[in-house]
């Protein structure tokens, strides 16, 4: 059930209207049959992955529950024992870690290995199921919270089931911790009008970016990128950019309208994005693009790796042995490239994202290694670094590294991404922008000045937001009428420049057979 | 919260909800308004050719429940059921046929609405058309707007249909009303339907100039490259049952039922697998007899079809003309079989051995010589007989456009190096001069008169001189001797500029100043003046012309077609090629210009292989 569909509103107005007029008491029940019922719609096959991952996951909590309760109740002298059952704990982590990242790489990426080696494709198709990294990854997190001891394991494997599969973030993201969302979901709620507003308006404001903008544009990135070979440099230019446009409006749609669909229940999930055109640095922006992803590998890959004894070891080596910053930095440096590798790879199993990974990771490594020099650039050129011009260069620099990486995520392969890339730089023929061509690529003026226009309102937006306004909190503010403009014309622009747009067929243009 | 004209989140809410509601109502009655899928009867802009082409089932049945009364007879099937004209199934049928058919229609479609047609309207024939995708496709799954059924055909739900229309996306109303504003008389891709008749408007295509197998392919590339695929008739067993209820409804209702299976093209239907085809046809046999144009020398010949699937009209009247036995019209002898039980299995074995056709058959290269003047700056009367002895020397016999039509519509033969002489203008020198030479050669000529200059020797609105033309008394004195015809230049379609008052009108096309409304108007009118003036010595409206300066388009095309006129020629030089059984082969004929520089035997050369088969 796409999250654009009738039959999604349908569901969430049904599933509100349920939820609380239930008691308080029995309220999450009704989250979970919605959440389960919302995943049958996406086929019973899915489902099988969905129950291995929440009963595995559900028991290894109850077991490393267990074990941990078992060494607290032993004597503190008793350090054979203690190690034994620190071991075992190990051991059950492993295991999980092993069984579910095994299936995802097993869906995922075994055709690509087999490729990769020059191996036979297995005989067996495994369909991938809807969502089926994120509620993972938010499984095992929590998997890794019991082994730590942050919380006590859930008991209630129903409970725990909601906590997998919450309908409006199951399919992507963003990814949550057990502690902040499993009681936010089991406890009752009444019903608050407050939340309820804010959600619909944040859900509105999701699909304004989605519809009207980011389906718009991809029109035109899947022509472009479709045929690449038939246009110039600054078409592929354009293109790209169109892309960056697309992928933003469209992921962060997709998670303001998971979000404003949580808060009508009551519910607060965790920011997935925070304005990345603001960022300053590639570090930054990975800390505002998908910062649930990224937070998810700060804690579960890169700080267990910086600190573990093998790097720990190595850093000493490497301080003895090289000389300079370089020394300081490699083991950072090796957890870092790891996490982008992960992130790359999450993307999908392809050559392309491993290099994306790479170009993620080597460029935060490579700023690490140079910022002496461009410290002493800086204060050379008697640059102030909290100046406007300063942050706007900062701001197009890493734009430009994202845009950059952007040609390697939506070619079709590196070589392709590489030949868009000579391209875009040797041969741009400019002219194409503004001759007509621009116009031939499937969307028309008008609908160019939509995605244009629409560009310009979530950049105004942004900006407020960037300098600490509220929208939300501001429009409460306003006469009443301001405030019903506020919903009609959003309403209006939703319905009429995005809604429903997939299935129109042009009249005449599929039968021209008179 | 400082203002008194606050709202509360429970007031947002309300309001809210009360937008939703807004909103869903005000696109509901664009909907309804606009009707782009003639749903809702179309009742404010009655576009029905639009509404049908964006759904023929829903609007055409939303048409019929409003116009039933004027048809007592339906001709249904998928789109190839366009091509058997209206006209010859009332003349044939003494009936008022009425053309249901839907685009991509499978039998199943075809069963619900006969059901439908027979329990709710008064039937007298129903002609089901055949095509061999109906073995390919049953109860497909339709597109919920464009290809819906209504719900009183095909009994769905009444709540899901109209929802469904109600809350349809705005752009296809939207399109609707844009399209309106541009809209032109001239058939476009957003109204391919002919409400009348229900048939697809062919107002375009039966104007379309078709000449030789190169020029066509040329035009027609893919009849040139024929499209691959590899169908698969798995349906033939639902189609037939279909097909059964059909033919038993109609019994049961007292109707006339006839069943016939339209033309394929050669190159489509060798793709698929021969048992299927034959096991098709021949169960088609086994439930009711029928006629079968499905293969035969037509489906060898493009010319024939205008698309990959889609056969003309001239060959949808050609089929009728064999069922009904109408033999003034022009058939091919192997084209159209009555199938019963009996003959099926072999003859639709016969369908693989189908061979080319011969086109010397059934085609003819047809030179047309272009003259004007006989004096002054054009050609002497002298250079004249040189090439006119020249033809007749070397067995060339000067034919009619009469001529040209007979062969084209009735298959009557032509000489064997036919020629055709014209004169343009109207110029007393073609009687004084050119007249007698053509009686001593015993070679006739046709001439295309202007109305206006009719026995005159000034520019009518100026007073200029010009060269004298002669007068209607000596046009009938010309046509009396039985060497000449007259047709038509246009009553005022040739200005001369400097010698006509400005804006000049240089040639039959619609001027940058006329709206398409004022140009019909206008060139009607002009039709009009012309013949009134030659009516009287024609006996008969003119329905041969030769355009002013040689230029033409689609619509000057189809406005002279709605005026009777069934040849024309330009001034673009060539050979020409007409095919029997297709009278557009006459529209848009090339001509040679013949000048003084030309000698008798130049001319032979200019000519030479563009005359016989």
């Amino acid at each position: 059930m796409s999250f654009t569909s009738g039959t999604f509103l349908v569901f969430v107005l049904a599933a509100l209207a349920a939820y609380y007029l239930t008691p308080k008491r029995y309220q999450w029940i009704i989250l979970l049959i919605a959440s389960y019922g919302f995943y049958l719609t996406g086929g019973v096959g899915a489902m099988g992955y969905l129950l291995f991952t929440t009963l595995t996951t559900w028991l290894a909590g109850r077991v490393l529950g267990a074990l941990s309760d078992r060494r607290k109740a032993l004597p503190k002298e008793d350090k054979v024992r203690q190690e034994r059952i620190k071991r075992r704990k190990k051991w059950v982590v492993l295991a999980i870690l092993l069984a579910n990242f095994g299936l995802l790489y097993a869906v995922k990426y075994l055709d690509f290995t087999a490729d990769l080696l020059h191996l036979p494709r297995p005989g067996f198709e495994l369909l991938l199921p809807l969502g089926l990294s994120f509620y993972m990854f938010q499984s095992v997190g929590y998997v890794i919270d019991c082994y730590r001891g942050k919380y006590p394991p859930e008991k209630n494997l129903a409970k725990f089931a909601l906590f997998v599969s919450f309908f409006p973030q199951m399919v992507q993201g963003p990814i949550s911790r057990f502690g902040d969302l499993a009681p936010q979901l089991t406890a009752g709620k009444g019903f608050d009008a407050d939340q309820v507003k804010y959600g619909i308006q944040l859900a509105m404001w999701g699909y304004f970016k989605k519809l009207v903008i980011s389906d718009r544009a991809g029109v035109i990135v899947a022509t472009v990128f479709g045929n690449y070979t038939q246009y110039r440099g600054a078409m592929i230019f354009a293109a790209v950019l169109f892309y960056c446009i697309q992928l933003y409006c469209d992921f962060s749609g997709g998670i303001d309208i998971t979000r404003g669909v949580a808060q009508m229940f009551g519910i607060h999930l965790a920011e997935n994005f925070r304005r990345p055109l603001f960022a300053t640095s590639l570090a930054d922006y990975w800390r505002r693009w998908h910062i649930t992803l990224g937070q998810w590998m700060r804690d579960y890959v890169f700080y267990p790796m910086s600190l573990s004894k093998p790097l720990a070891r190595l850093g000493k080596w490497t301080r003895r042995h090289i000389k300079g910053k370089l020394g300081k930095i490699i083991p950072t440096s090796i957890a870092t490239f790891t996490v982008y590798f992960f992130i790359g790879i999450w993307h999908g199993a392809e050559l392309r994202y491993f290099l994306f990974g790479f170009w993620n990771g080597g460029i935060i490594t490579a700023s690490l290694l140079l910022e002496g020099w461009f410290q002493r650039w800086r204060e050379g050129l008697r640059i102030k670094t909290d100046s406007l011009p300063w942050k706007l260069f900062q701001m197009a620099r890493t734009w430009a590294l994202v845009f950059l990486g952007r040609y390697l995520t939506r070619a079709g392969s590196v070589s392709s991404a590489l030949w868009m890339m000579k391209m875009t730089v040797l041969d741009p023929e400019v002219a194409a922008l503004w001759d007509g061509r621009m116009l031939a690529l499937g969307l028309n003026g008008w609908d160019m000045a939509v995605v244009f226009l629409g560009v310009a309102v979530v950049l105004a937006v942004e900006l407020y937001q960037e300098r600490g306004g509220h929208i939300r909190i501001a429009l409460e503010r306003r006469h009443w009428a301001v405030q019903w403009l506020a919903i009609l014309i959003p309403l209006a622009v939703i319905v009429v420049l995005g809604a429903m747009g997939g299935d129109y067929i042009a009249p005449g243009f599929i039968y021209q057979q008179y | 919260m400082e203002s008194k004209h606050k709202l509360s989140s429970k007031g947002w809410l309300a309001l809210f909800a009360l937008s939703v509601v807004v909103l869903a109502a005000a696109l509901c009655v664009f909907n309804v308004v606009t009707d782009p899928f003639g749903v809702f009867d179309d009742r404010v802009l009655g576009w029905w050719s639009y509404d049908e082409t964006n759904n023929p089932r829903t609007a055409k049945f939303s048409y019929l429940e409003q116009h039933h009364d004027e048809y007592d007879s339906y001709i249904i099937g998928c789109s190839s059921t366009s091509s058997y004209p209206k006209e010859q199934l009332d003349e044939y049928f003494g009936a008022d046929f009425y053309n249901l058919i839907m685009y991509g229609a499978d039998m199943l479609d075809v069963e619900q609405y006969v059901r439908y047609l027979l329990d709710n309207y008064t039937v007298k024939n129903l002609v089901l058309n055949v095509y061999i995708d109906n073995g390919c496709d049953y109860d497909r799954e339709a597109d919920p707007l464009t290809d819906a059924m209504p719900w009183q055909v095909d009994g769905s739900s009444p709540l899901g249909f109209y929802a469904r229309y109600l809350f349809a996306d705005p752009r296809y109303g939207w399109t609707k009303l844009m399209k309106l504003r541009t809209d032109s008389v001239i058939q476009d891709v957003h109204d391919v339907f002919e409400v009348d008749s229900g048939a697809y408007d062919k107002s375009r295509r039966d104007v379309e100039p078709i000449d030789s197998m190169e020029s066509y392919l040329t035009n027609y590339p893919v009849f040139a490259n024929y499209p691959q695929s590899a169908p698969v008739m798995d349906e033939t067993e639902n189609c037939m049952q279909s097909i059964a209820v059909i033919r038993d409804l109609c019994e049961a209702a007292g109707v006339n039922f006839m069943v016939v299976s339209a033309p394929v093209y050669y190159d489509y239907l060798m793709q698929f697998e021969r048992a299927q085809v034959e096991d098709f046809y021949t169960s088609l046999a086994e439930v009711t007899p029928y006629w079968d144009f499905t293969m035969s020398s037509v489906s060898r010949e493009p010319r024939y079809f205008y698309d990959a699937t889609h056969f003309r009209n001239c060959v949808g009247k050609m089929a009728l003309a064999r069922t009904f036995g109408d033999d003034t019209v022009y058939i091919p002898a192997d084209f159209g079989v009555y199938v019963t039980p009996e003959n099926a299995a072999e003859h639709v074995a016969g369908y693989w051995d189908v061979p080319e056709p011969d086109p010397a058959q059934y085609t003819k290269k047809v030179p047309i010589l272009m003259y004007h003047d006989l004096e002054g700056d054009s050609l002497p009367a002298a250079q004249l007989e040189e090439q006119i002895a020249a033809l007749a020397g070397a067995g060339y016999t000067a034919v009619s456009f009469e001529d040209l039509r007979s062969y084209v519509e009735q298959g009557t033969e032509l000489p064997d190096k036919p020629v055709l002489i014209t004169f343009d203008d109207g110029y007393l020198s073609n009687m004084t001069y050119g007249l007698p030479i053509l009686e001593k050669y015993g070679m006739q000529a046709t001439i295309f008169v202007i109305g206006c200059s009719v026995g005159k020797d000034t520019y009518k609105d100026t007073g200029v001189a010009m060269r004298p033309h002669f007068s209607l008394e000596q046009a009938k004195e010309m046509m009396d001797t039985g060497y000449i015809t007259i047709g038509s230049h246009g009553w005022d379609l040739h200005e001369v500029e400097g010698r006509d008052p400005d804006p000049i009108r240089r040639g039959i096309l619609r001027r940058a100043d006329e709206t398409e409304e004022e140009y019909i108007a206008f060139l009607q009118e002009d039709i009009r003046r012309e013949n009134e003036l030659l009516h009287p010595i024609l006996g008969k409206d003119a329905d041969i012309l030769a355009f002013p300066y040689g230029v033409h388009d689609t619509l000057s095309e189809m406005l002279l077609h709605d005026a009777g006129i069934y040849a024309t020629v330009t001034t673009w030089p060539g050979e020409n090629t007409i095919v029997k059984g297709i009278p557009q082969s006459l529209l848009c004929m090339n001509r040679y210009d013949i000048t003084e520089e030309v000698s008798g035997e130049g001319l032979l050369d200019l000519i030479d292989g563009a005359a016989g088969a």
